[in-house]
Parts: C-alpha cells; sequence; structure tokens
C-alpha cells in the first residue's frame, strides 16, 4: 500500500464520504488514490474556498472536514481559510502537497513551508516524513481537530511519502497517546459548588452565550437552564442560533453591533455567566470597566480563554454540555421574575432611532422579511461588511442555522460555506447573503455552485461600495472616501447569465416581498440583487 | 513580575520554533530559554524564563499547556528552586595583572579551561545573578567573547 492509498484509507475510517480541493501535482499521488475510492471531490475554484467549503460542512455536520490542496501557491491559498476557521473553532483538516522530502528547504518550483507558514493559524500540523506514519498522524489530526476547543488541522505530506510503500501493514490506530493533548476535562466541583454559590446569591443573572455553545452542541441544555431558573441570555454574534429570536428569555446580540438593549441588560445584571465566548473587543469593547461592576462566571472548555480578555470570579473549565447537565441537577433557586420583566420594559422601551434612506430598500427591512419567509431549519450564510452586521441584528432566528466567520471576518466566506453547508445537509434550505464586495471575492465558486446542481439561493445587497469602510471614513475621516467605491461592476444579470442562474433584481421596498417570494421559491439556485442606498449606516 | 516555566516537550522537529513563535506572536517576553534532551530522548526539557505581569505571566502558562506537543508545563518559585547558568568567557590578560586574575578565578570558583598567550578560556557557572556580577568584576579586563546557557531550574522539593 502506498501513502497515498493509506491517506484515503484513513479517511474513509473517519467517514469523509467528501473533501473539498484543488489538485496539483504535489499532491498528484492522493489524487490518484481518489480517483481509485468511492470519496467524492468537489472542485472548488479557488483553495481558499475548499477551506471555507470544509469550514461549511463541518459547522454543519459538527464533524471534522476535509480539504486538499497542492503545495506552493495552492497551499499559501489556503493559509485565510484556516485562519478563518481557527478563529471561530471550526474543525478543518487541510491537506497540502509538498515536494518531496529530499527536496524540502530547497526553495524548489512551489515550495512552501507550511508548517512555519500555518503555525499561528492551526491548533496543530503535521509534516509527514515516513509513510508508516500516516496512520497514526491521521487518527490524531482528526482526534485533535475534533475535541477540546475544536480548530483546524495541517497535514503536509510530501510527494514522495505519498509514493513510497508503507513497510508496515497498514493498521488504523484505536486508542492514541498523545502525550501533551488531553481535552477531556473532568468539570471541577469546588468550582461548581461556587457556581452554584453566586447563582443562588444573585439577584439579576444573564447568561452571555458563544460559538462555543453550538460547537459544543449545547443550545438545548443552556436553553434549558436557563427557562429552569428564569435567566435571561444575550448572545455574540457567534453564539446567535442558541436560542430562537421569539423566546422570551432572549435579549438579544450584545457588543457595539449588537442590541443596545443586550448591552443594558449586561450592565443592569449583578453576575453574568459567559458560556463559550472569547469576549473580543467588538463583543465587550471595555472589560476591565465590567469586571469591576458584575461578578463574572466564566464557562469555557479552553483553559487559556479564561481569563485573556477578561479576569472572572469564578473559571469554569469544562464542556458545555457536562457542566450545564450539571449545572441542571443542583439546587438552585430561580431568578426573579421582575429580573426578565425588567429587560423586557427595556427593550421594549428601546427607540431605534438608527434613520435609513428609503430610496432603494431599507436593509433592516430586507433583512427581516427574507429571514422570516425562510425555513425554520433553513441556514443562512452571512458573509462580512455591513451585511453581516444588518444580517445579524435583523435575523429571525428560529431552529435554523447563521454561518459568519464572526472572528476573523473573512469576505468571501459566504458563497464557499453555504456550498460546504448544502453538500452536508442538501434538503435544508441555504442561503448566502453577501454585499458587493464580498460576492467578488467569491463569486468564481457560482461554477461549483452550478456544476454540483446545487440549490443554493444567492443574494447580492448591493451599494456600490466597500460600505462598511465607507460608513468607517465618514465617521472617522471625514468623508474622505477612498478606495472604497464599486461602481455599478460587475452586470449581475450577465453574471447570472454566464453561470445559466435566474436572476432577480429590486430596489424597492414595495416589491420587496414579492420579491423574495420569487427568490425563496425559484426551482434551483438563483442570483437576485437587492439594491440599498450607499448612505446606509449599520449604526 | 518574573516567570520561571520548566516545560517538558516531545523532542521533534518545528517543536522549538512553535514554542518560542508563541512568544512572538502573543507579544510575550523571553529574558531566557535554555533546552535539552531529558533521560527519554523522545523528550526534551526548556527552562523559559519570562517577565510580565500576572495576567500575561497566567496566560504564559495556559497557552503553553494548550500546545500539542507540549507535555507538561510548571511554573518554578524561585525561592524554592535552584537556577544556575553556565558562561564561557574568554577575558584579556597581561603581565601585570594576570595573578590578580587568576586569584579572582580561585575565590569565585571560576574553572580556567584553556590559558592562550593574551587570553584565559573561563567556565563560570552560579545562579543568574552571581553570573551577572562576575561579569561585572571580568569587564575591567576585557572580555574579548562571551557564551551563555540561560538558566536552567529545578525545583528543591
Amino acid at each position: 500500500m502506498t501513502g497515498a492509498q493509506a491517506m484515503i484509507e484513513c479517511l474513509m475510517k473517519e467517514g469523509i464520504t467528501k473533501v473539498f480541493g484543488y489538485p496539483g501535482v504535489a499532491i498528484a499521488p492522493f489524487y490518484e488514490g481518489l480517483y481509485n475510492s468511492d470519496i467524492e471531490h468537489i472542485l472548488v475554484r479557488q483553495e481558499q474556498n475548499a477551506g471555507h467549503a470544509a469550514s461549511g460542512y463541518s459547522r454543519i455536520s459538527g464533524k471534522p472536514a476535509v480539504c486538499v490542496v497542492t503545495s506552493g501557491p495552492g497551499a499559501t491559498n489556503l493559509i485565510t481559510a484556516l485562519a478563518t476557521a481557527y478563529a471561530d473553532s471550526i474543525p478543518v483538516i487541510a491537506i497540502s502537497g509538498q515536494v518531496s522530502s529530499e527536496l524540502l528547504g530547497r526553495d524548489v518550483f512551489q515550495e512552501a513551508d507550511m508548517r512555519g507558514a500555518t503555525e499561528s493559524f492551526v491548533k496543530h500540523s503535521y509534516l509527514v516524513k515516513d509513510p508508516d506514519d500516516i496512520p497514526r498522524v491521521f487518527r490524531e489530526a482528526f482526534y485533535i481537530a475534533s475535541t477540546g476547543r475544536k480548530g483546524p488541522v495541517l497535514i503536509d505530506i510530501p510527494m514522495d511519502v505519498q509514493m513510497r510503500e508503507l513497510r508496515k501493514p497498514f493498521e488504523y490506530p484505536e486508542t492514541l497517546q498523545i502525550r501533551g493533548y488531553k481535552p477531556e476535562v473532568r468539570v471541577n466541583m469546588n468550582q461548581m459548588r461556587r457556581v452554584v454559590n453566586a447563582l443562588n446569591q444573585a439577584k439579576k443573572p444573564l447568561v452571555c452565550a458563544g460559538g462555543g455553545v453550538i460547537l459544543g452542541g449545547g443550545q438545548q441544555i443552556v436553553r434549558e437552564f436557563c427557562e429552569k431558573y428564569n435567566i435571561p441570555m444575550v448572545h455574540t454574534m457567534m453564539g446567535m442560533g442558541v436560542i430562537p429570536k421569539k423566546h422570551p428569555l432572549n435579549f438579544g446580540m450584545l457588543g457595539n453591533n449588537g442590541k443596545p438593549y443586550a448591552n443594558k441588560a449586561v450592565s443592569r445584571s449583578d453576575l453574568l455567566i459567559i458560556v463559550g465566548a472569547r469576549l473580543a473587543d467588538r463583543a465587550i469593547p471595555k472589560p476591565e470597566n465590567l469586571e469591576k461592576r458584575v461578578a463574572v462566571i466564566h464557562i469555557d472548555i479552553d483553559t487559556a480563554e479564561i481569563g485573556k480578555n477578561m479576569g472572572p470570579n469564578i473559571p469554569l473549565v469544562g464542556d458545555v454540555r457536562d457542566v450545564f447537565e450539571e449545572l441542571i441537577k443542583q439546587d438552585i433557586k430561580a431568578a426573579d421574575l421582575s429580573w426578565a420583566a425588567e429587560l423586557e420594559e427595556i427593550k421594549h422601551g428601546t427607540v431605534d432611532r438608527r434613520v435609513f434612506d428609503d430610496t432603494f430598500i431599507n436593509p433592516n427591512t430586507l433583512v427581516q422579511t427574507l429571514s422570516a419567509k425562510m425555513e425554520d431549519d433553513a441556514v443562512y450564510v452571512a458573509d462580512v461588511g455591513q451585511n453581516q452586521l444588518w444580517s445579524a441584528d435583523n435575523y429571525v432566528m428560529k431552529e435554523g442555522r447563521f454561518l459568519t466567520t464572526g472572528g476573523m471576518g473573512t469576505m468571501g466566506y459566504s458563497i464557499p460555506a453555504a456550498i460546504g453547508a448544502k453538500f452536508c445537509s442538501p434538503e435544508r434550505q441555504t442561503v448566502a447573503v453577501c454585499g458587493d464586495g464580498a460576492f467578488q471575492m467569491c463569486m468564481n465558486e457560482l461554477a461549483t455552485l452550478r456544476e454540483n446542481n446545487l440549490d443554493i439561493k444567492v443574494m447580492i445587497v448591493r451599494n456600490g461600495y466597500l460600505g462598511l469602510v465607507r460608513e468607517y471614513q465618514e465617521k472617522n475621516y471625514d468623508s474622505h472616501y477612498e478606495g472604497v467605491r464599486l461602481g455599478n461592476w460587475p452586470a449581475y444579470d450577465k453574471i447570472a447569465e454566464a453561470y445559466d442562474m435566474p436572476y432577480f433584481n429590486c430596489s424597492s421596498n414595495e416589491e420587496l416581498d414579492e420579491a423574495i417570494d420569487r427568490f425563496l421559491n425559484c426551482d434551483g439556485a438563483c442570483l437576485m440583487v437587492c439594491d440599498i442606498a450607499s448612505e446606509n449606516s449599520v449604526k | 513580575m518574573k516567570g520561571i516555566f520548566s516545560v517538558l516537550v516531545e523532542n521533534r522537529d518545528g517543536v522549538l520554533s512553535s514554542i518560542s513563535g508563541l512568544f512572538a506572536r502573543r507579544g510575550f517576553n523571553i529574558d531566557s530559554l535554555a533546552v535539552g534532551e531529558t533521560d527519554n530522548h523522545e523528550i526534551s526539557s526548556m527552562t523559559i524564563i519570562s517577565t510580565g505581569d500576572q495576567r500575561t505571566i497566567d496566560q504564559i502558562e495556559k497557552q503553553l499547556n494548550k500546545k500539542v506537543n507540549v507535555i507538561r508545563v510548571r511554573r518554578l518559585n524561585e525561592a524554592k528552586s535552584i537556577c544556575l547558568e553556565m558562561m564561557l568567557v574568554k577575558v584579556a590578560y597581561n603581565a601585570s595583572n594576570r595573578s590578580q586574575l587568576i586569584e579572582l578565578c580561585q575565590i569565585t570558583g571560576a574553572k580556567i579551561m584553556k590559558v592562550m598567550p593574551k587570553h584565559l578560556l573561563l567556565e563560570y557557572h552560579a545562579d543568574p545573578e552571581g553570573v551577572e556580577d562576575f561579569i561585572q568584576m571580568l569587564k575591567s579586563y576585557g572580555i574579548s567573547e562571551i557564551q551563555r546557557t540561560g538558566p536552567i531550574a529545578l525545583e528543591k522539593y
């Protein structure tokens, strides 16, 4: 058995049925293996998108997904996707071809030091020098990617290692021995008692849920916990989907792009229970002020997250499900209903003073209408920019998924991630929403979408600008717009025609309702451009 | 504050750069770093000394622990540890100060490893402060070359 065949065998053992990739010479032996296997290869149109597609797939399946690239530029193109997956803790396995081992370090054609280059963007990485190491490396990689705080793992494999025969018979290891990696943590019962005490003393407890709750599959149990003890919840952008929008205990997304009443809930609370969130600057701009005012319980699977951005009074390390299954059994006094009522009053009393230019479509109405009409379990992939913030702000979350890159904020995520999500769950309605800037970073993937006959609805929120930067320049640089104008290009109807997709355009609030019906009910993939005025801001 | 970390790592390629890269990327200081194999040739031991506020030192420990190639991290208490550093140094001498220099070596316990026409090659080990003091004493003679290992440390208990 060759190294390449062993790689295929490992993927089969891990239950992988699809890989997203872009071939090249240095990974050709592996592709020969793919040719002879049942694993489906999905050709993307640029390597970065193989990574995003794997990310989208993994976020729906909850398991590691695989992307494959060749050495040199193929591999370096993938780095942004790895950094994106790392920031959002998505378990992606990246396989990169490498020049032959004897040529390593000589700067030969298409050589790039991938291990070095990705060091700070992956959870772990391997450079495989012996084909007999392949089973162990793959077993470890899948294990590391999908346990503890999840994240991408890189396997860089020189071409000769793919071609060489294994000396030993192939055996996929059942047990693992990684000395320095012990992701399973037992919940510390002393800390648990402190958490229970704090909850019993608190008058105004508030749960702040992050993306870690979803990654750990804890939506249900966290929701039950809040319901059982009348504890209101706010969430970060990555925590969207932990609780439906209409839930009486949901007080929205916090942060400088979130709901003012969510931020008020944080400042009114006397005990903040942070779960699976790193609380970066977008969520809590000045953590040092907050930690002086309220008591903080920080629950996270990653010890290093606790105390990184905010110093908690009670740290609790553990898997979200383990922690909350334990917590829900404890004797805790439910919070007084007046606390949720107080927040409800604030929520109702909050007047949205933002003024939107209604010349074209009001972006808030757009997202509200679209998401309200979408199926309950639909997948909505928001790109980056104003469209992301409008999406997060207005999305009517039911029991579906809201995928976006909250950590890295990588433009061009939406279409490839939607492709991955759709491959994982073909029966779920899938919509990609992007601005006209981000669309042009990933529109080449319309070919992948069409080639594979994927029913993905692509919506472009067009304002002719890189809107979020424009807004920043308007507010901070006296409206000195520099390098942000996209103009009227491309002609989207012609793009749709080129990819043989139905095309819709809508540019007024009056037509919106009907236009969205047509868009969502269209048979198969389609492209819709919604025009909004360039002057609209997020804040 | 000062943080002394005794870190056991897998003895594999790329591990050292991964550890030093972690410090660079997160803006942690490395005051010194010494690496060597342990009795098990698959495992290396590192002594890393860093300075920073409490939160930084805590983060260093946690981030080191996150590395898959890191087997164990221990934070050493300076007062409860033996901390030693070795140095090799070439010191200039002349007819008038040679005996004085030799006497200094005898008092401090520095070993004369090699006598050269114009220089003595000395080996000296002590705690990092002692090494620093000794260097100060040698300065008046003229130091032509110096190599320090960086401190290594073990807990006394």
